[in-house]
Formats: C-alpha cells, sequence, structure tokens
C-alpha cells in the first residue's frame, strides 16, 4: 500500500484523469472531492461490500425460487 | 452461439446480444459477458446469465413493475434499459430486490453497469412484496 501525506487543499491524482482532494479535516472527519470520469465507480468502501453480498446472494436464487416468487409477486397487488 | 447454463441448459444465442460489463457487477469483477434470458415460468423476471461460469444467473425485475416513480440518471436521455437484482429467499414476503444499486444496459451497443445511486435512502434489501402480516392485526 503506498501511504501519502496530505493537507487541506491539496491533492492526489490517479492515472491521467482521476483527482482526489482532500476538501477539509474536522474531528477526524477527512472531506474529500473525487473527479473521475463516468465510467468510473466511486462508492464508500462498506457500501461496496454490502452490494457485493447482495450481488453474492441474488447469485444463489434458482429459477423454482422465482416461479414461486413470481406467483407471490402478482396475487398480493392485483387483491389492492 | 451457444452456451449451457446450470438452471436454463443449452443457451443459443447472436452475439450481438451478448451485454458486456466492462467493470463487471460489484463482487463479480472478472464477469463481463451476460445474456438476458427470458424465461416463461418465472415471469416477470428475467435473468442476468453469465456467459463464463454456467452456475452463475441473477434474477432481475424492471423497477417499474414495483415502483412506477423510479428514475435512474444514467438512464435518462433515453435508450436504455434499467434492472433491479433480486434476492431471493424462501417465502417471497422475505425476497427483496436492490434499489441502490440496478443495472443499466445501453440498448444500442449493450454495454452495461451496475450504478451505484447516491440516494441514501433506497435501500439495498427493498421488499418484494409490500409487508401484508404485521398490518393485518391491527
Amino acid at each position: 500500500m503506498l501511504i501519502l501525506s496530505r493537507k487541506a487543499e491539496e491533492e492526489i491524482r490517479l492515472g491521467e484523469n482521476i483527482t482526489v482532494k482532500v476538501l477539509s479535516i474536522h474531528n477526524g472527519q477527512v472531506k474529500l472531492g473525487i473527479e473521475a470520469p463516468r465510467d468510473v465507480r466511486v462508492v464508500r468502501g462498506e457500501l461496496y461490500a454490502e452490494i457485493g453480498q447482495a450481488n453474492l446472494e441474488a447469485s444463489h436464487a434458482d429459477r423454482d425460487a422465482a416461479v414461486k416468487a413470481a406467483a407471490g409477486l402478482i396475487k398480493p397487488r392485483e387483491k389492492k | 452461439m451457444k452456451f449451457t447454463n446450470r438452471q436454463f441448459g443449452e443457451l443459443e444465442f447472436d452475439e450481438d446480444h451478448v451485454v458486456t460489463f466492462q467493470g463487471g457487477l460489484i463482487g463479480f469483477e472478472n464477469h463481463r459477458k451476460f445474456l438476458i434470458v427470458d424465461d416463461e415460468g418465472s415471469e416477470p423476471f428475467r435473468w442476468l446469465v453469465s456467459l463464463e461460469d454456467g452456475n452463475l444467473s441473477f434474477p432481475l425485475l424492471d423497477p417499474g413493475l414495483l415502483l412506477p416513480g423510479y428514475a435512474v440518471d444514467a438512464a435518462t436521455g433515453g435508450g436504455k434499459t434499467v434492472f433491479v437484482i433480486a434476492s431471493l429467499r424462501p417465502g417471497v414476503e422475505s425476497s427483496t430486490v436492490n434499489l441502490r444499486s440496478p443495472v443499466v444496459i445501453d440498448n444500442a451497443t449493450r454495454s452495461a453497469r451496475q450504478v451505484v445511486l447516491d440516494d441514501e435512502g433506497l435501500p439495498l434489501q427493498f421488499p418484494l412484496v409490500p409487508s401484508a402480516a404485521p398490518a393485518a392485526g391491527r
């Protein structure tokens, strides 16, 4: 892991077109500004892990479960 | 072209139907090539089937079926199809869809991304059906 020290207002460049700027540091919280191309996904680390977990769970679905869910999905909504 | 999936058997498809995720799905970054499979028995679910791993498929739903107002910035301007990924658990009541990070497919190029929406109010686990049970007792 590369470790760099940066002060408020200072930046880090990642490759050609990604910039991470330290905007402010207050009470143990660092505010970062990130500029990146649209196709680069910028996500908080813990959210990324949660989405990965949701995807993993989704990947276990089998067709039979979907057939049952589909039946349940349609019926309760029709009643309302 | 042909590919065999554990659940759907042999799939025959044209190369221009292949959906490519440049960055993969989150947690599945090594899987790039997928096919959208329509399976009559499990409608309205559709399936995002990996063309690199015959064991891997994700159930998809049109978010408009659950939330008519659901909108995704990345899909504005048209020409894009948005799906949410479902987590199916035993019992439809405990099954959910991920509203926070939908899949956006460009209809023309078949390139796709799993985006992460900025709105922190969008749940990763949104119930597939409104939970009727707790309200019924009141």
